[in-house]
């Protein structure tokens, strides 16, 4: 009976981090025994000081870091023990968007989403319809055939959150999303996290915008130096 | 609005129309869309292909051009080797019979290419043309005073140093031959030529490899640098190393064979430029200047070469990238 509690347990949670630590050199440790646990279909935002880690925590969701010590594990499955070519499995579940979007500045917007579903073998014209269908809930459809740079800041980041939704991924993680907007596209860009979150995407947004997290009234983790300072879902 | 933009734009004319499908598992399926997707990507960055395809079609000409020098002084001094020579002369004149038994013996030594009776009339007569106007100076010489000979001349194998040598031996063997004259010192020295020739031609040739390797290599390492970030946003999205690297790959080997045949274009207009300078216009072909092109097997193992570097520095840039994207 307890086992299958711990299962259960287990399975409700798609994020874990136990007792991860991570330094990129030896003396100065980017996470120091760090806990936590994002239940499916949570949204939390991971804030804290420039360098306390909060992008190192991202990229040790979509394996793009192994942690030094501890376990990290994504919808029930230790990452840190996937192979090389596990990993692009892991990410096909993950949508990640930046705070410099990273679009491909010679590709149209159509193409920059359709990456996505052409690395998971979608067809032609079922990538146009998804693509389409994407890019009219962020209300950005007539900048289909548009580049990257002839956007607004806030219009790109909405293509690169289009390009992370459109498989409608488990996980949306989104590191200083917000940074190089205004407050309008801030609030824009928010209400689209909330509305992945509703359709049940479990969402993680690193932040250090005290004002986008104060308005959001969601779970906060607090990071410095490497430790979780403050987690609001953990009660003091 | 947004609309009313939308009917002006309808996803019929949308670039869709060149982005390639996936359609499938199939292998060929597969393949089909990774070709579209590299013709694609050189279509969306015409400049840094331009500069790769450029870069390889100067290494490749300057490679190319270097055989084809290399390939006529080969030819040219393969020629002058033709005209190694071993006379062989009699203890005594041989009667017929013994003559044609000579020859018979001299054929059957391994290496022997043509054989040829020189009677004493002969060389005497041969003699005479070479003091053209000073025929006067054989008055009263008779006309038996020059020797008779054998003229031998020797498969190209046998004409190096050491097997002409081993032929000689064989010839002062035979019965009735008292001396064997091969221009010794000659034969040597333009072996010793031939050699020291291939041997620069080696070290030249590999310098000139290793230089073109390496700014190939560099080049297409540059240019794959410059779109890090669709590598970068393709293994976000969670491509496979295989998905990421085919359409480079496929890239890089349109782009070698590309530089190949453009190499090989201005070659043969160079060649061409070059022989009709060096000939009068009506004289216009090779055999004038004893110039030859590049045999088909060298055109060949250029392309190859193209397209082997092409696929190989692509690949060996790609490693760097794809191992440690973030």
């Amino acid at each position: 009976m307890t086992c299958a509690h711990e299962e259960s347990k287990k399975e409700d949670a798609m994020i874990q981090f136990h007792n991860v630590f991570m330094s990129y050199q030896r003396d100065a440790a980017a996470l120091n025994d760090v806990s936590i646990k994002v239940p499916k279909g949570d949204f939390v935002f991971v804030t804290g000081p420039s360098g306390a880690g909060k992008s190192t925590l991202m990229k040790l969701v979509y394996a793009a870091l192994v942690p030094n010590r501890g376990q990290v594990l994504v919808d029930g499955q230790n990452i840190t023990r996937l192979t090389r070519t596990q990993i692009p499995y892991l990410r096909r579940t993950i949508g990640v968007v930046f705070q410099d979007f990273k679009l491909l500045p010679n590709r149209t917007v159509l193409e920059n989403v359709a990456i996505t579903l052409e690395v998971l073998g979608w067809n032609k014209r079922d990538i146009g319809k998804k693509v389409y269908h994407v890019l009219k809930q962020m209300g950005i459809e007539h900048k289909i055939n548009a580049t990257p740079l002839r956007l607004s800041g806030g219009e790109q980041q909405r293509v690169a959150l289009a390009r992370a939704l459109v498989n409608d991924p488990k996980i949306l993680l989104a590191d200083e999303p917000t940074g190089n907007l205004d407050d309008e596209n801030k609030e824009q860009i928010l209400s689209i996290f909330r509305e992945a979150n509703i359709r049940g995407t479990t969402v993680v947004v690193a932040t250090h915008d005290r004002r986008v997290i104060d308005n959001s009234h969601k779970r906060v983790i607090v990071l410095e130096k490497g430790r979780v300072a403050e987690d609001t879902d953990v009660p003091k | 609005m947004k609309k009313v933009a939308l009917r002006r734009i309808p996803m019929s004319r949308n670039k869709q129309s060149i982005r390639p499908t996936l359609s499938g598992d199939g292998i060929g399926d597969k393949l089909r869309y990774f070709i579209s997707r590299a013709i694609l990507n050189i279509r969306q960055n015409v400049l840094v292909n331009v500069l790769t395809i450029g870069t390889i079609t100067l290494a490749l000409l300057i490679v190319s051009l270097f055989l084809l020098v290399f390939v006529n002084l080969e030819s040219t001094a393969d020629e002058w080797s033709g005209k190694i020579q071993v006379t062989a002369y009699f203890e005594t004149e041989p009667s017929s019979q013994e003559l044609a038994a000579m020859l018979a013996r001299i054929k059957a030594i391994q290496g022997t290419d043509k054989v040829s009776y020189v009677s004493k009339g002969e060389a005497m007569e041969r003699f005479r043309s070479r003091l053209k106007g000073q025929e006067t100076l054989l008055d009263g010489v008779p006309a038996d005073v020059l020797p008779s000979s054998i003229e031998i001349t020797l498969k190209r194998q046998s004409r190096e140093d050491g097997a002409m040598q081993a032929y000689v031996e064989r010839l002062k063997n035979i019965p009735g031959i008292d001396e064997v004259q091969y221009g010794e010192e000659w034969v040597r020295r333009f072996n010793t030529f031939m050699n020291f020739l291939r041997f620069v031609g080696a070290l030249l040739g590999g310098f000139l490899l290793m230089a073109v390797l390496f700014i190939v290599s560099n080049t297409i390492k540059l240019t794959i640098y410059a779109r890090k970030e669709e590598l970068e946003v393709m293994d976000l999205v969670g491509a496979t190393r295989f998905f990421i690297k085919a359409p480079f790959l496929i890239e890089g080997i349109l782009q070698g064979a590309a530089g190949a045949v453009l190499a090989l274009l201005i070659l043969v207009a160079a060649y061409f430029g070059f022989l009709h300078s060096a000939t009068n216009f009506v004289n216009f072909s090779s055999s004038v200047t004893g110039l030859s092109f590049l045999p088909a097997g060298y055109v060949a193992g250029i392309f190859a070469g193209g397209v082997i570097l092409g696929f190989l520095g692509s690949l060996t840039s790609l490693k760097r990238f794809i191992n440690n994207p973030q």
